[in-house]
């Protein structure tokens, strides 16, 4: 216990992890277990790594607590408690505070990796390097990071912008189905979050009845029986739970019609299912007979999107004064600003942009009123030279050339049909003078006349194979890289950069072994011609050592 | 196996108004056999080919097979010959000759040969006969242009439009020219992913039409061909005749200027003055 200046939130006893029973402490930034009898701490698990929970089911003999981290290990706590509903409760306790403290380190480590993951995957150049360097373990991750790719990290690291709801995140709750007719949700807080974000009435009512009345998971068993089972709401059970706040959505939704009602962006109130024809655009079938529950479906899905976007909402207008409070929109909010127009009356605003909306969608020229109305002629495209418009692009053969060409032909007429019947008379059994034949089959063989274009095979082996080139290309890039940081130490006047010095030397050794020699080797093995290719990177790594190993001499008799 | 149809039409442009022609560099007669052969080469390979054969010139252009007004006694072979190829060869011969003969009653009084009319034609054939295929078989269409023209042969407009109506409806135009380098051509092949082929050795012109233009657009990709050329798609303006790299565009009637001109000579539209550079089109005010 000494060895911990933490709070320590609960602490269980009767716990056993891998066969040792023991003390489960659960503290502020991590959860440590001690073996019974032991002084020391045998396990201790910090929150950041920890990736979820998972409990044993309620109807397993065994109450346990498993512990999933990052790199993919468990770590399984053992309640052994005699009492099979006090080792729950212990469990469950653990569970709680667990379930509260987790998403806050979560977050925190989510966001560097993700961050990260972001740099890297819109830097392909960076990814290859961070590929060649870090992976390969030239250098380490950490002095990847602050040393390699500074410029790319972004220096505003501390903007704590909410994270708004996801449209699908009802979807993405992913529902897994066991093989005897029933099916498992699992929900973590940040879906529990928007859920609650999202609708409002069910925060109620989840306050009103957890835990007094039922436990957390009867709760969100009935929500998504409501919620997914009865999702038409025609005929709501009197009984459910959840009927109150289906009332309660429909009110907020004809709310919102009545206030979008004037708005030209949106309209919900008209609710149809259009089937899309087969060819491209849209068929009505006036004649058929509205779906009750389509329209009631295509409704909630309304609802949903107005929902989700009201989060939004609510969360910008804390931050600002917003002028035109009855449009759930920020962009419209913001294109309001930008004109500068009297704030305060909103049908000013929605006229001034239902009118720049018609302005943008409409074309003047394409409406076939005003082309009735107007002149035809003005949209017919009047052309003078006709000749030109559809001759021109094409050379014009000289006239004196053209004429001489016509008299020839016109001379010749006579003689080619003659030639021509007395052709279509007699049958030849030569068409072709062989030994022509094979002249021209010279010409077209590879290294022919023809085929000069063509690389033949002696050109071809003077080329870099594909795969040959772009992994040269990036071992010039990684080593330019390390060379780069390796020659700014110098000269190396504070132990700093000495330090640094030694590390990129280290590092670019390292580079030689595990990633120079081995594509030197591949190449004698595969492209045995092509063994001088990596001599002008040896060279740079041998400059690098000769300077590095004068200075270490040169540093040797005084030592700092 | 057999549901894919190859379906070969070849143009043959018969014109005399070419150099070709007109200083004998080959023989009428050694041309028509070796497209001849040609074509019957290309029947041979596969039982299911089709061949189509359009005879063009500065007059008129034709279909001189198939041919509908084949009679059936014509087809009685003479020569020992397998009856699909003497069916080809007789219509050949017989329409082709008639042709000629024709055309040399009229007078000639242009150097350029209608190939542009003869591919609508032969797209139109291509479009019936897919119209009238059987369920789940399918056609292989393409196109082959023999010519021996010179200039840019044709209405540089409306052949684009073809060659465009080509490349939609999937058919390759290859080009196999007696003589020049013909960009409007060149720019056929390259846009329908055809092949344009100048014959070096024109006493050697089957070998050619053979080692190229016989082997199917897959089976190309296969093989070693002569490497393409490069395609020239710089225009000509309207107003010098001359090949430009960057222009002025008609915003209306899209003709190329190489010099500003503050009216568009062809449709007579007045452009606003280009400063700052024209950006926008001219948009109608009420």
């Amino acid at each position: 216990m000494t060895t911990f200046s933490e709070d320590v939130l609960l602490q269980v006893g009767n716990v056993k992890h891998k066969k040792g029973e023991g003390t489960l402490y659960v503290m502020n930034e991590r959860i440590a277990f001690i073996l019974q009898g032991s002084e020391t701490v045998s396990v201790s698990h910090l929150y950041t790594d920890i990736k979820m929970q998972k409990i044993s089911s309620e109807f397993k003999t065994k109450v346990q607590l498993q512990l999933v981290f990052h790199n993919g290990e468990t770590s399984t706590f053992h309640f052994i408690k005699p009492d099979r509903s006090e080792a729950m409760r212990d469990r469950d306790k653990v569970k709680d505070v667990l379930f509260k403290l987790l998403p806050k380190f979560q977050k925190k480590v989510n966001k560097e990796l993700e961050e990260k993951n972001r740099i890297l995957s819109e830097n392909p150049s960076l990814l290859q390097l961070y590929r060649d360097l870090v992976i390969t373990q030239v250098i380490t991750a950490e002095e990847f990071w602050s040393q390699h790719a500074p410029k790319y990290v972004p220096r505003n690291v501390n903007n704590n912008q909410s994270t708004g709801v996801p449209a699908n995140f009802l979807v993405n709750i992913k529902p897994q189905i066991d093989g005897c007719n029933s099916v498992k949700y699992n929900l973590n807080y940040e879906t529990i979050n928007c859920i609650f974000k999202t609708y409002p009435a069910v925060r109620k009512k989840h306050l009103e009845y957890v835990p007094s009345k039922m436990t957390e998971s009867e709760f969100w068993k009935k929500f998504f029986e409501s919620h997914y089972f009865h999702k038409d709401r025609i005929n709501l059970g009197a009984n459910d739970l959840f009927s109150e706040c289906a009332k309660y959505d429909e009110q907020e939704l004809k709310k919102e019609l009545r206030t979008l009602d004037n708005n030209s962006l949106v309209n919900l109130s008209s609710i149809d299912d259009v089937d899309i024809g087969e060819g491209y655009g849209l068929f009505e079938d006036s004649s058929k007979t509205t779906n009750l529950i389509h329209e009631s479906i295509i409704k909630r899905f309304n609802q949903h999107s107005i929902s989700v976007l009201k989060t939004s909402k609510a969360h910008s207008s804390n931050s600002e004064m917003n002028i035109n409070k009855n449009i759930p929109n920020n962009i419209e909010k913001d294109t309001a600003r930008k004109h500068d127009l009297p704030n305060g009356n909103c049908d000013t605003i929605i006229n001034y942009k239902k009118s720049k909306i018609m302005d943008k969608i409409n074309y003047e020229d394409l409406n076939p009123s005003t082309i009735d109305n107007c002149e035809i002629e003005s949209s017919n495209l009047k052309l003078n030279k006709v000749e030109q418009f559809a001759n021109e692009l094409t050379k014009c053969t000289r006239s004196d050339n053209k004429s001489l060409k016509l008299k020839i032909a016109n001379s010749m007429k006579e003689q080619i049909s003659n030639e021509v019947l007395k052709w279509s008379k007699e049958h030849t059994t030569c068409p072709i003078n062989p030994s022509v034949a094979v002249q021209a089959l010279g010409e077209l063989t590879p290294g022919g006349k023809l085929m000069k274009g063509l690389l033949d095979d002696s050109q071809s082996g003077l080329l870099l194979p594909p795969e040959v080139s772009k992994e040269l290309q990036n071992l010039y890039m990684a080593l330019g890289e390390l060379l780069r940081h390796f020659w700014a130490c110098f000269p190396p006047t504070t132990p700093t950069l000495e330090d640094k010095l030694i590390r990129t030397h280290d590092a670019l050794r390292r580079f030689h072994s595990v990633k120079l020699k081995p594509f030197e080797d591949t190449v004698l093995r595969e492209h045995s011609h092509l063994n001088q290719i990596s001599s002008h990177l040896t060279l740079m790594l041998n400059s690098a050592y000769t300077k590095y190993s004068s200075w270490h001499c040169r540093r040797k008799p005084y030592p700092s | 196996m057999e549901s894919e149809k190859s379906l070969l039409i070849v143009i043959l442009d018969t014109s005399l108004t070419h150099d070709v022609m007109c200083n004998n560099k080959i023989r009428m007669s050694e041309y028509l056999n070796a497209v001849t052969v040609f074509v019957n080469c290309h029947v041979m390979l596969k039982p299911t080919n089709k061949v189509a054969v359009v005879v063009v010139d500065t007059i008129d252009c034709q279909f001189v097979y198939p041919d509908n007004n084949l009679s059936l006694t014509s087809l009685r072979q003479t020569t020992g010959q397998c009856e699909i190829f003497s069916q080809v060869e007789y219509s050949l011969r017989n329409n082709i000759s008639n042709f000629i003969s024709q055309n040399a009653k009229k007078d000639i009084l242009t150097t350029e040969p209608l190939i542009g009319a003869a591919c609508a034609k032969s797209l139109c054939y291509i479009s019936r006969l897919e119209r009238e295929l059987e369920a789940g078989k399918s056609l292989n269409s393409r196109i082959l242009i023999i010519t021996g023209s010179d200039n840019e042969c044709d209405k540089y407009v409306r052949f684009m439009n073809i060659v465009f109506t080509a490349q939609k409806q999937n058919v390759i135009i290859d080009v196999c020219s007696l003589e020049h380098d013909i960009a409007l051509l060149q720019q056929a092949c390259d846009i329908t992913e055809g092949i344009f082929f100048k014959v070096p050795n024109l006493s050697a012109l089957l070998q050619y039409l053979l080692w190229i233009f016989l082997p199917d657009p897959g089976i190309r990709k296969k093989l070693v061909v002569p490497p393409p050329n490069r395609v020239d798609y710089r225009p000509l303006c309207f107003c010098h005749r001359e090949l430009i790299d960057i222009g002025y565009v008609c915003s209306v009637c899209l003709s190329i200027f190489c010099k500003f001109t503050p009216i568009c000579t062809t449709c007579e539209v007045v452009f606003k003055t280009p400063t700052p550079l024209p950006g926008k089109a001219k948009k109608k005010k009420k």
